[in-house]
């Protein structure tokens, strides 16, 4: 008889979330082929009014516990330090703070900015100079140097950061090379994304299945050999394949989904994949539950169900909970990934699901399998 | 105690949970690097400053890497 449980996580919206996206100015100065935001070319900058909105519940939640603020974009830095500065004032101190950014505008003065304002900073760059080819500015050219350059300040400041790296063409041989160029770069914390197909990013993201699997077997070996970073596909796995083990695979999963409210420039809240914000469809409109301007952020969460694209989610999510073997260590496809690869949210298995968690898992058993320690070789 | 299913795994022929536990003595000795890496990354680490919020790296590492769903 099979062991797979019936897992019992994931059931619903939690109405209290664990942190808030804000989109501080559409604007981004680099223009990367993958890109799956709207509008990165124009600028629109969030009013004041909106961070003051969103800090009021925010406040009373950081009270509670660790509560995090992600500054994501276009590119946060754009907004520029006087105004990120005034978005921050109505926070409270025990609000945490965090800025997704491709680095280029990173200098010493942004250093001293993100060390007085406690900022923790993840910079986008996706490995050696000749993988970063998709990164670009608006004129077309490498923003490779730039990128190198902001890093180069942030280790001259001490500060510590978090890489993301887009992995275009997953295949065996470049995970090792991958990892050892972050190890090189000094991050503290290493996430991969396969590239997805979303947004404005129409780019196929389909792989042969070994190639893929081979990739996350190699990463781990690399990790293996000097675990120096936190790779957050590597831990995420081993702590479900230990759960496993230890007969409590059904405790891993959150008991509700993290509603994950991402606050666009002009206050509009788009729940549970950031990805959607800026989108319409004939039959979804605009994906927004509210606008933090007119409706309390609380006030919209506790309605989240109500948004009819949600709802159609939610049987989605229960879905790939009667038939999927990954769901206790995925947790359902991400709303967008079902959206903009199969035009609903109620359809399960997305390729994002496959590159990026099936093949991710059956990579980590791929390695158990063929690892042999060190010590073993004699 | 959860209830028993029939899913399969759609990348192999045995059951997903049986394959983990087939394997139980490499991942053992795996997990068992990766809880003495994270103590070393731990101990390197000032708790205040560094990019992981915190180091129950199950638990708490950055938020904006939510595993069940993130933005990119």
């Amino acid at each position: 008889m099979s062991r797979s449980p019936t897992y019992s996580g994931m059931r619903g919206i939690a109405e209290i979330p664990t942190y808030v996206v804000m989109q501080p100015t559409t604007l981004c100065n680099l223009d990367c082929s993958y890109c799956y935001l709207p509008l990165r070319a124009r600028e629109r900058a969030m009013p004041v009014a909106v961070a003051t909105a969103v800090a009021e519940p925010v406040n009373r939640w950081a009270a509670r516990g660790r509560f995090s603020v992600v500054w994501h974009g276009g590119e946060p830095l754009a907004a520029g330090r006087e105004r990120l500065a005034a978005l921050l004032a109505p926070f409270d101190d025990r609000v945490e703070h965090h800025v997704q950014t491709n680095a280029t505008l990173i200098d010493d003065a942004w250093c001293e900015f993100f060390a007085a304002h406690r900022i923790r900073v993840s910079v986008s760059v996706d490995g050696p100079a000749a993988h970063n080819a998709d990164r670009v500015t608006r004129g077309g050219r490498a923003a490779y140097g730039r990128i190198r350059r902001g890093v180069a300040a942030l280790r001259r400041h001490g500060i510590g950061f978090s890489a993301l790296c887009v992995v275009t063409r997953p295949r065996p041989g470049l995970a090792g090379e991958l990892y050892d160029y972050f190890l090189e770069l000094g991050c503290d914390v290493l996430a991969l994304n396969i590239e997805e197909r979303e947004g404005v990013n129409t780019r196929p993201n389909q792989h042969p299945g070994a190639d893929v699997t081979a990739f996350w077997a190699e990463l781990v070996a690399a990790w293996r050999r000097a675990p120096r970073l936190h790779v957050r596909e590597i831990e995420w796995s081993l702590r479900y394949a230990a759960a496993v083990l230890d007969g409590t695979e059904d405790e891993v999963l959150p008991r509700r989904l993290d509603p994950i409210p991402t606050v666009a420039y002009d206050g509009s809240v788009v729940l549970l994949s950031p990805e959607l914000a800026g989108f319409q469809d004939p039959r979804y409109g605009d994906f927004s539950s509210g606008n933090v301007l007119t409706t309390p952020l609380e006030r919209i969460l506790a309605a989240a169900a109500a948004t009819p694209w949600i709802a159609e989610f939610l049987s989605g999510v229960e879905a790939c909970r009667a038939s999927c073997a990954y769901f206790g260590f995925c947790g359902g496809a991400h709303a967008a990934n079902r959206y903009f690869e199969h035009g609903r949210f109620d359809a399960t298995t997305t390729d994002h699901c496959r590159n990026s968690k099936i093949r991710l898992l059956e990579g980590v058993l791929q390695h158990a399998r063929t690892y042999e320690p060190a010590v073993a070789r004699g | 105690m959860p209830e028993p299913t029939s899913q399969r795994s759609p990348e192999g022929d045995e059951d997903l949970a049986d394959r983990v536990h087939g394997a139980r003595a490499a991942l053992t000795a795996l997990l068992a690097e990766a809880g003495i890496a994270r103590q070393r990354r731990s101990e390197a680490a000032d708790e205040g400053s560094g990019a992981v919020c915190a180091w129950n790296h199950f638990e708490n590492i950055p938020t904006f890497y939510n595993w069940n769903n993130r933005p990119r």
